[in-house]
């Protein structure tokens, strides 16, 4: 066997064999996702470690080459988020398992652990395919994955999945025929062969305009992010992790893989500058709403609005000439976001458990229980914050210095105010931890350990991020997506 | 193309625009279901026109077939009639924004289309047709080519039905108010027809129209029918039963494909010299199965019960 195919046939094909198993199998659930989610982490560990030593690679699916077949391509920027889901996955896995039974928000759990795995497997396909309609059709299994897991939930999540659904689907089929016409026009679907070849023209054109459109639906960037807090905010906490740290970023990863591959001809001043502002108007008023969020989850949800914000940023910089330590800056913090944001709804959903209520005003007093969930909490909002040494440091920085290399002050700016807004919400939420409170919630011996031991060991990730910080600048200059 | 040729694709575009909008905007929900359904037998045709056989019948057996038995029988399920007038008709939303954006992305489409080169792919699939283990093109793409999108849509589809089942249980009972005695008799007569048709059409995929999707399209088709007709749906969500299996089986001989590929040391999803052919025509009868049972599970609208449909169950 060729050693550097392993890594991704085990990546793409583990979760969905794990997911058929457990729907026919649904009692060997929690042992077969956990065994899945252990190996599926040594082996995304082991394609960064493969990427790290020889650079990126492609492999063709069924030995057939583009543009007749597909591929698959393993870069810097694929492997990082195979890894980040990978984290990301066995955490929210852990997590769900150690819930107290009686508690479980979730109806039915016999299939949330199928729609866990085909969410899993449906990014991972995502992050390897190189193929533009490959794309979609993992798009698909991630959408109606997410739609499923959302509605776990009951009640007004039910609502909110559909809500999800509409969106969502809005944004494949806009999306869709920008490939169509890509198709149409090049007789092509792979990335690296529309990368060779894609000429600036009318066609060329308007097949960016709806990918990015339908794009920046599914990824919530503002004003398309209406549906983004409801169903974040009201999911199951593993679902909400998933969905906020990686299922997002899926979005933004598309966009940049796009503008950075085949558009870049087509990426002027005028284009860089209209996304880069919709970035900065997402950072302002998705932080101004988590300030005015009464309810835990639904500030972390609004933050995830904020957040995405920032790496909107990459355009405008990069279109002004500093596209290296824009693009590194802006991957970088979308890889510690991912890994905070899911800490703080683990975290959340575990001081939830304890205190029977997600009221700020209801969150004080007796923390038993809880206390390693608030430790994780406060971590993660340190790296969201962007405290030296943690990973949304790391990537603030190398932003703030491809804005400052290249005049950019009001992109600074924009960096800076939504740094406070950021420090401000999370400062609000930590402090209903020492309130005085209400004697409520349940008996803390029932809450497993398990549970703030799955935010921390994520919240700990992403302080170490910033540590990591010459590892990683290599990992994404690795690729062909990476400017040079 | 004759002038008889235009004048009827022109009509058959006015008549798809005409009903599209019927079934987007018409007051009641009766006349746009109708509406649905008319428009999915036209577009049929107009894969036909566009000579794409195979999209023609998977259009006519599950966009025309299939999703407006589901639409009628969540119309059923609409208790009153006043609940039947349109309740989400709201014109200040649609005039103001919908009606424009859609017409806006048209127009965008149209105009980008107009001129579009469509170079395609028809000469690399020709050229690589000998080797890829059957003799019709489509098929060639679906299971050689391109057969890790085809695993990932049979994907989508189980977890379509997993997501459906995880909404709660089959609503009972199932089978709408039967307007004509004859029905009945009528669906039990034509079911073995079906089967024929879906058998023959697995059978034709290897080298003319036709193939797993289809096949399984009118399979699933036929088994609404039987349902519709009054049949017992005899499929079961208990763990014991081979339903799981044969719901999954499709997706599962995919996946056992492409990792065999990789053990004999060859790329993800690369046949063995030679066995392209049977390997094809084994994946499509499984692939035809379960997206036959899938189709029919994603109109029972729910998880079906443990132990047969009106037991006592959970």
């Amino acid at each position: 066997m060729i050693p550097e195919t392993a890594g991704p046939v085990i990546l793409f094909s583990l979760p969905l064999a794990a997911a058929i198993t457990v729907f026919i199998r649904p009692r060997w659930s929690v042992p077969v996702t956990l065994g899945a989610s252990g190996v599926l982490l040594a082996a995304a560990v082991w394609v960064v470690g493969v990427v790290l030593q020889q650079g990126a690679w492609r492999h063709d699916i069924g030995g057939w080459t583009a543009p007749l077949g597909i591929g698959w391509n393993v870069d810097g920027l694929s492997a990082a988020l195979l890894l980040l889901t990978a984290a990301v996955g066995l955490a929210g896995a852990v997590f769900h398992a150690s819930r107290p039974a009686p508690l479980a928000t979730v109806r039915d759990p016999r299939f949330f652990w199928p729609l866990w795995l085909f969410l899993w497997g449906g990014l991972n396909a995502l992050f390897l395919a190189a193929d533009l309609f490959n794309v979609y059709v993992a798009l698909e299994l991630v959408s109606i994955a997410s739609v499923g897991l959302i509605g776990l939930a009951g009640g007004s999540a039910q609502a909110a999945a559909w809500r999800y659904l509409l969106a969502t689907l809005l944004g494949s089929t806009i999306y869709l025929f920008g490939v169509a016409l890509l198709y149409g026009r090049y007789a092509a679907l792979d990335l690296a062969l529309l990368t060779d070849g894609v000429e600036r023209d009318g066609v060329t054109a308007v097949a960016a305009a709806l990918m990015t459109l339908g794009l920046l639906l599914k990824a919530a960037v503002f004003p398309l992010h209406f549906w983004l807090p409801a169903a974040h905010g009201r999911a199951p906490p593993a679902v909400s992790a998933v969905l906020s740290a990686v299922v997002i970023a899926a979005g933004y990863y598309l966009l940049v893989r796009l503008w950075f591959g085949p558009f870049a001809p087509l990426l002027g001043t005028g284009v860089a500058t209209l996304l880069g502002l919709l970035g900065a108007a997402a950072v302002l008023w998705g932080g101004l709403l988590a300030l005015l969020q009464r309810r835990l989850k639904m500030l972390i949800a609004y933050s995830t609005v904020s957040q995405f914000g920032y790496g909107l940023l990459v355009f405008p910089l990069a279109a002004a000439g500093a596209a290296h330590p824009a693009w590194t800056g802006a991957v970088t913090l979308v890889l510690a976001h991912g890994l905070a944001k899911a800490a703080l709804f683990l975290a959340a959903g575990a001081i939830v458990l304890r205190h029977g209520i997600d009221r700020l005003e209801a969150l004080g007093g007796d923390q038993r229980g809880a206390t390693l969930a608030w430790v994780a909490f406060a971590i993660a909002s340190a790296s969201l914050v962007g405290l030296p040494p943690t990973g949304g440091f790391l990537g603030k920085w190398w932003l703030a210095q491809a804005a400052l290399a290249t005049g950019g002050y009001f992109w600074l700016a924009i960096l800076m105010v939504g740094t406070g807004f950021t420090a401000a919400y999370l400062w609000r939420a930590l402090q209903a931890a020492v309130r005085p409170g209400r004697e409520a919630g349940i008996d803390p011996a029932t809450l497993s350990a398990a549970l703030g031991l799955a935010a921390l060991s994520l919240a700990l990730s992403a302080a170490a991020l910033g540590l990591a910080a010459p590892v990683l600048g290599v990992l994404l200059d690795a690729g062909p997506g990476a400017p040079g | 193309m004759g002038v008889a040729g235009v004048i009827f694709d022109v009509l058959l575009a006015l008549a798809l625009t005409w009903l599209a909008w019927q079934a987007t905007r018409a007051a009641d929900l009766f006349h746009a279901v109708v509406s649905f359904i008319v428009f999915g037998l036209l577009m049929a045709l107009a894969w036909v026109r566009l000579e794409a056989p195979d999209i023609a019948l998977a259009e006519a057996a599950i966009g025309a077939g299939a999703t407006g038995a589901l639409l009628l029988s969540a119309l059923d399920r609409l208790a009153s009639r006043e609940r039947r007038r349109r309740l989400l008709y709201e014109p200040g939303a649609a005039w103001g924004f919908w009606i424009p954006a859609g017409g806006a992305l048209l127009g965008a489409l149209t105009l980008a289309a107009w001129k579009l080169p469509a170079p395609g792919l028809g000469n690399e699939v020709r050229a690589a047709l000998g080797v890829s283990g059957v003799e019709h093109p489509v098929t060639a793409v679906l299971l050689n080519f391109r057969a890790l999108d085809t695993l990932l849509e049979i994907g989508v589809l189980l977890l379509a039905a997993i997501t459906i089942w995880s909404l709660g249980r089959a609503p009972s009972p199932l089978i709408p108010a039967m307007p004509s005695p004859a029905l009945p008799a009528l669906g039990r007569l034509l079911f073995p027809v079906f089967v024929l048709v879906a058998a023959y059409l697995l059978w034709r995929g290897s080298h003319a129209p036709g193939g797993a999707f289809p096949a399984g399209a009118v399979l699933g088709a036929g088994a609404i029918l039987m349902l519709l007709a009054g049949a017992r749906p005899w499929i079961r969500s208990s763990e014991r039963g081979p339903w799981r299996w044969i719901l999954s089986l499709g997706l599962v001989m995919l996946l056992a494909a492409g990792i065999a590929g990789t053990l004999a040391g060859q790329a993800f999803f690369e046949y063995p010299p030679g066995t392209a052919g049977p390997l094809i025509l084994l994946l499509e009868v499984a692939a035809g199965l379960s997206i036959a049972l899938l189709l029919f599970a994603l109109y029972l609208r729910g998880e079906p019960c443990e132990h047969g449909y009106r037991g006592k169950g959970r």
